[in-house]
């Protein structure tokens, strides 16, 4: 009897994830925000009545943690005076959010009277108000310059939407049109998870539907501790170092000491550097939010996201770091940060969980901006657009060539057909990035991507903020270091480098170079597969000599591999890695 | 006698329907598929209708030659040609990563190698004006080199040859003439819509399967065409058909050939009793398929994604096809409990062989078949008209090991079983319905394949649907459905102008010119333009935006007002607003030119005194429905008009409908059976 209560449970769960999938349809569909609709920045789910996740949409890592923390404010501070009808907005990053684009919709739902589930539509709009128009400046040094910030308020009261808050939002942001439809698509969403849950409740019954909530959280948790039991027991600790925070150039030291016992893993940042005072800074929920996303990449990656996977974490980290930023600290870049924090994580675990953990990636977004007037019709152009990279290799595999960071997910890169129609802007290439190379090793690191754009029109400049152009992603169990992310512009016969690259005027006829890193590699390089070599050298990748000097691969003139002549040379070899890394420069 | 034929050739089955004008009978035939030579299996079928030398005035042919040529990566050694710079562009794809949490993902790979992609200086702007002439020099290399490499086919994919095919048609010209028997595809002569990695991935597919396709398709003209006045079609991807010389040329038209038959019956059956919006499904031995067609048109889509998946990308196609949702859920599904103890049922299917643990050829994993012999559901000796007795034994054995796990009784696993694939139905059709915005309750659910009739009345339900259709030969119905179809051509040009930026009437010059490419390509085919009859259609935006929506209209607007007036309409419906003050860029121009053939006239079903009566009864179990003692009916038994209530049974030979109690069914003019859904 017991079994067939547990199919309808599996049921009801199949029907959370359709509801979840449904919100993100309509938030998708009646949104403005290109941001939205087109990069699908966005995320839903439906958690319990004590604000714990238990279905959410696919979308973007970096809402993974958050809406948990969200319901639970809301749930503090309203207090005995939740109502149905109430819908809450919040984009409080101090208060279980990321950064004030974000904003959060919650609505409570009720059966019979009972507070049952919350259901949350989290969407960056494209505009909140503040210092820039898209309020995400990069040297903005206070959360104010950031635009507005609605500290958990409440936006329906009976389901009518509240009109002085529509009216102090329209007369705070640049594009209230564009905001004030993100905040209906954010309402219809919420809507439709209210209705379909009571479609449940009235079929199967609320304490089925409760029930299943429970099943679901502890599945996840006992699927989570089953895996984390593959991780050998241990203290892993990595360090690293954020490229500056888009007001200073200093490194930024962080750390982390990752503790595997059993079935439960403890991950504590004491010891990252003090909060920055330029926006690259994470509050304490994006932190979290960036360390679940790498919990669920070494337990079940591919099984359903709820708050049950995250019950055998705990995360230690102390107020006013670059990590838990307190406020006025600015957060509007957090996701160059939160992008760390993640891989700071993964860092430490990919040698105890290699079966799950590849080597490291160019890790950062790359986000560059290039606007301008368009010629043909005065108007500005706004060419935003983050770039994808290499990442690194695992103990079976070569990296991934020109995939797109750990922080977005089911995000598309731009056409180069698009570009050209769209903006006064000329693609001279889009390609592997094979001149800077890869980190070698058993198996290799992916390549980066080099995207150079012609400048076609006056007045245009551009910015951007690109991390990860210092350290090099790194290798692991003997695997060299890939290479690192950077822009150049090229203007004449100048050649401008830069990463955190402020305001800069171009001018028609100058070109601008992005080019993104290779991943590191995974295995000492001599370990790898001759034929394998052969290929990367057949495919253009590396030449004949860079197959001897990093990998000990002799070559025929006719690109066959000389088998004699590479045992010697691997046998003799007694040369460093970096010795090799530094041959390749001369190859 | 005068005949029309359709062949459909599926993974475990090659099925033949067709309609004898001067019997005015549809007959049909089947026969095992044959892998090694898929041209024997039709052959049989032929030969089992008696048509072997028979007088075939129209073959229509679904097949899955590209698919699977695609699928078991047994394409030919293939080469892409690419503007200089742009190389790597088939590689990188658009780099996206659905499977979020996953660190070690993998991409998509290529189906040609770096060293195969060969870079040739020349450049187009986005208007289509030569930046850079076309390197003579280059082209001398790619040639040297493909003939090196030993490659047996050439894509080429130029950046804005959309706009402008010239550069892409001279290097066609120029390798055709150095490569001999080499198959040389351009992707401006698949697709003319813009997206460089999108329309690179299409013709490079075309490349790797067109030898093959054209060797296959060569050989069944040497099996069916030998009487010279035979037409010989190929069902299309976008429903409709062309002819095998083409299909040769641009073999990824085909990619879809069979599933998409079915939605096409699945249309032309609801046009038959008045009903013009119909959900189609079809279950067979491994997926069900399901798709919407709405005011009597499929629904076709320009985003197909080949092996798409919610955790892989999948290789995007840049044709129009059919949109169907297809998931791992059909009768030889298995059921397997997860290591925490939830029951799942498939994707992983038991196939034709050894197929369910009843069929006793030698299965002995649990299967929706075996649950349901043992629901009471489908008749042990009447399973394909009695050709294979199924074992209750074998089905019992299988499904007591699950239940001995699941610590419960073998009668309520096998109900478990059904009730969860029929969840995950459920949530395939509400993907095609409630997900697109539309109100499942207001169309008809047309069930095929084996397993459609056995579980559209417990979905239907569940679903708020009220009516259920079983067509005539379930089990044959995407072969039915190519007996349905006609020509079809979908052009499509990326044209990027704000509408204060062009006049009707270059909006007009533009559809003109598409409409005598559709006409020249008809004519080759002696076809007439007075049977062509056009589509047309706009892809618009508002300034801004990166997406478009679709915007059909019938005859020639006078303004350009009414045109955006028509888009503000469009993207109002689909997104719940509208910019009326934002400037309108059209994007994107389609034509569709169907040939209107006359479609058989169906035999209505002769009012003959037949005896009607019930066959047998037995216990089924309903699942929500309880266990209730059911009446059994033989459909080809039952003359126009019979009805009767649940809970009943009714069987026939290639498939069985589940009545349940409170469900009315009744047979109509045609013989098509429908259930009625309480009200």
């Amino acid at each position: 009897m017991l079994q067939v209560e547990s199919v309808t449970a599996e049921i009801i769960k199949g029907k959370l994830l359709a509801t979840a999938d449904e919100m993100g349809i309509v938030l998708a569909r009646t949104s403005m925000s290109p941001v939205i609709y087109e990069v699908l920045d966005f995320a839903c789910g439906v958690t319990d009545a004590a604000g714990q996740l238990v279905a959410q949409t696919n979308g973007i890592t970096l809402f993974t943690g958050t809406f948990g923390l969200q319901v639970q404010s809301m749930l503090r501070k309203f207090a005995g005076q939740i109502l149905p009808g109430d819908v809450y907005m919040t984009n409080d990053p101090y208060g279980g959010g990321t950064h004030t684009a974000d904003i959060a919709l919650i609505k409570p739902i009720f059966w019979d009277g009972a507070l049952i589930a919350f259901a949350i539509a989290v969407a960056h709009w494209s505009e909140v108000g503040g210092k820039v128009a898209g309020s995400l400046s990069p040297d903005s040094t206070e959360i104010y310059q950031e635009g507005m910030q609605f500290p958990g308020i409440r936006v329906c009261r009976n389901d009518e939407v509240v009109a002085d808050v529509l009216d102090l939002v329209a007369a705070n942001v640049r594009l209230p049109k564009n905001s004030l439809g993100d905040l209906n698509a954010g309402l219809a969403a919420v809507r439709i998870c209210d209705a379909r849950v009571q479609e449940i409740c009235a079929k199967y019954g609320a304490d089925r539907l409760l029930a299943t909530f429970d099943g679901i959280l502890e599945q996840g948790e006992q699927l989570a501790r089953q895996a984390i039991r593959l991780v050998p027991n241990g203290v892993y600790v990595a360090e690293d170092y954020i490229d500056g925070d888009g007001i200073r150039d200093d490194q930024i030291p962080i750390r982390v000491t990752v503790t595997v016992k059993d079935e439960a893993i403890a991950v504590d940042f004491t010891g990252c550097a003090l909060q920055a005072p330029g926006p690259i800074n994470c509050t304490y929920s994006a932190t979290l939010s960036a360390t679940k996303t790498i919990l669920k990449a070494i337990t079940e990656p591919t099984a359903p996201s709820n708050d049950g996977w995250f019950r055998p974490l705990t995360v230690t980290i102390p107020p006013g770091t670059v990590f838990s930023a307190v406020k006025p600290a600015p957060v509007g870049w957090y996701y160059e940060g939160s992008a760390y924090v993640s891989e700071l994580v993964w860092k430490a675990l990919a040698p105890a969980a290699s079966h799950r953990l590849t080597a490291g990636s160019y890790v950062s977004l790359c986000a560059t901006y290039l606007c301008g007037r368009h010629p043909r019709t005065g108007e500005l152009f706004v060419h935003i657009e983050p770039h994808n990279g290499g990442w690194g290799a695992g103990p079976d595999k070569d990296g991934e060539s020109g995939l797109i960071a750990t922080t977005d997910g089911d995000t598309y890169n731009y056409p180069v057909e698009l570009v050209e129609n769209k903006f006064p802007l000329r693609v001279e290439r889009y390609g592997f990035n094979v001149e800077d190379g890869v980190g070698a090793g058993r198996f290799r690191g992916g390549y980066g991507l080099v995207r150079i754009y012609e400048i076609l029109a006056e007045d245009a400049f551009c910015y951007a903020s690109i991390g990860r152009s210092i350290e090099r992603p790194w290798g692991v169990a003997g695997g060299l270091p890939g290479s690192t992310n950077y822009l150049e512009i090229l203007s004449g016969r100048r050649r401008r480098r830069g990463a955190r690259l402020p305001h800069t005027t171009l001018k028609p006829g100058d070109r601008v170079r992005i080019v993104t890193g290779g991943g590191g590699g995974f295995g000492p390089p001599e370990e790898r597969d001759p034929d394998r070599v052969r290929q990367d050298v057949e495919d253009g990748l590396i030449s004949a000599e860079q197959a001897l000097a990093l990998y000990g691969v002799a070559l025929t003139p006719e690109l066959t591999v000389d088998q004699d002549a590479t045992a010697a040379v691997r046998r003799g070899r007694t040369g460093s890695p970096e010795t090799a890394i530094a041959d390749r420069g001369g190859g | 006698m005068a005949t029309r034929v359709a062949s459909d050739i599926g993974g475990t089955f090659t099925d033949l329907v067709f309609f004898d004008e001067a019997a005015n009978a549809v007959e049909v035939s089947k026969a095992l598929s044959t892998p090694h030579d898929l041209t024997e299996g039709v052959v049989e079928t032929l030969r089992l209708a008696g048509l072997i030398d028979g007088d075939i005035d129209d073959f229509i042919h679904g097949c899955t030659i590209v698919i699977n040529a695609i699928t078991e990566g047994k394409g030919v050694r293939t080469a892409l040609v690419t503007t200089k710079g742009f190389r790597d562009v088939l590689e990188i794809g658009r780099g996206n990563r659905p499977d979020l949490y996953n660190m070690r993902f993998e991409k998509p790979r290529p189906f040609v190698p770096r060293r195969l992609r060969f870079e040739v200086r020349e450049r187009m702007d986005h208007q289509g004006r030569i930046l850079l002439p076309l390197s003579r020099r280059d082209l001398e290399a790619v040639a040297a080199a493909c003939a090196r490499a030993e490659v047996r086919a050439v894509a080429i994919c130029y950046l804005h040859a959309y706009a402008n095919p010239d550069h892409e048609v001279r290097t066609a010209r120029f390798l055709r003439r150095r490569l001999p028997g080499v198959a040389v595809s351009m992707s401006s002569d698949i697709t003319r819509e813009w997206r460089e990695y999108e329309r690179s991935n299409t013709v490079v597919l075309n490349a790797y399967v067109q030898p093959i396709a054209e060797e296959y398709l060569r050989g069944l003209e040497r099996v069916v065409g030998r009487q010279r006045r035979t037409y010989l079609h190929i069902m299309q991807s976008n429903g409709g058909t062309t002819t095998f010389s083409h299909a040769k040329a641009r073999p990824i038209q085909i990619i879809e050939s069979g599933p998409v038959a079915g939605v096409i019956g699945a249309a032309a059956v609801g046009q038959l009793v008045g009903e013009r919006n119909v959900i189609s499904l079809d279950i067979g031995g491994t997926t069900a398929k399901c798709s919407l067609v709405e005011d009597g048109q499929p629904r076709v889509t320009t985003e197909y994604k080949l092996f798409q998946t919610r955790l892989f990308p999948g290789y995007p196609v840049k044709i129009p096809v059919v949109d169907i949702v297809e998931i791992g859920a059909g009768g030889g599904s298995i059921a397997w409990l997860e290591s925490t103890g939830a029951l799942r049922v498939g994707p992983v299917s038991a196939g034709a062989d050894p197929g369910p643990a009843c069929y006793g050829r030698g299965g002995t994993l649990p299967t929706v078949t075996d649950a349901m012999l043992l629901a009471g559901v489908l008749n042990p000796d009447y399973f394909l008209g009695g050709r294979l007795r199924l074992d209750q034994g074998q089905a019992r054995g299988a499904i007591a090991s699950l239940a001995a796990r699941m610590d419960t009784s073998i009668e309520s696993a096998a109900t478990s079983i059904i009730r969860l694939v029929n969840a995950n139905m459920i949530n395939a059709l509400k993907l095609i319905s409630v997900q697109r915005g539309h109100d499942p309750r207001d169309f008809v659910l047309v069930a095929s394949g084996g397993g459609g009739p056995m579980h559209a009345a417990a979905l239907a339900e569940e679903l708020g649907i009220k009516e259920v259709l079983i067509p005539n030969y379930p089990g044959y119905f995407s072969a039915w459905g190519m007996l349905m179809t006609e020509p079809r051509i979908d052009l499509v040009r990326t044209q990027l102008a704000r509408t204060t930026e062009t006049t009707v009437d270059k909006v007009e010059e533009v559809f003109a010119e598409m409409a005598r490419e559709i006409l020249q390509q008809y004519a080759t085919e002696l076809i007439a333009p007075e049977g062509v009859v056009f589509a047309r259609s706009l892809d618009a935006r508002y300034h801004g935006q990166d997406h478009t929506v679709t915007v059909a209209f019938n005859g020639t607007p006078a303004t350009m007002e009414q045109i955006e007036a028509l888009f503000h309409a469009v993207h109002k419906k689909t997104y719940t607003f509208d910019l009326l003050d934002t400037p309108v860029e059209i994007v994107s121009y389609r034509l569709t030119g169907v040939r209107r053939a006359a479609k058989p006239e169906l035999p209505r079903l002769p009012a003959a005194p037949r005896p009607a009566g019930v066959k047998s009864r037995r216990s089924v179990d309903f699942g929500e429905g309880g266990v209730r003692e059911a009446a059994v009916f033989e459909r080809s038994s039952l003359p126009p008009d019979f009805g009767g209530d649940g809970p009943a049974i009714v069987e026939e030979v290639s498939s069985t409908t589940v009545v349940p109690p409170g469900h009315r069914f009744h047979i109509d003019a045609f013989g098509q059976l429908h259930v009625h859904l309480p009200v």
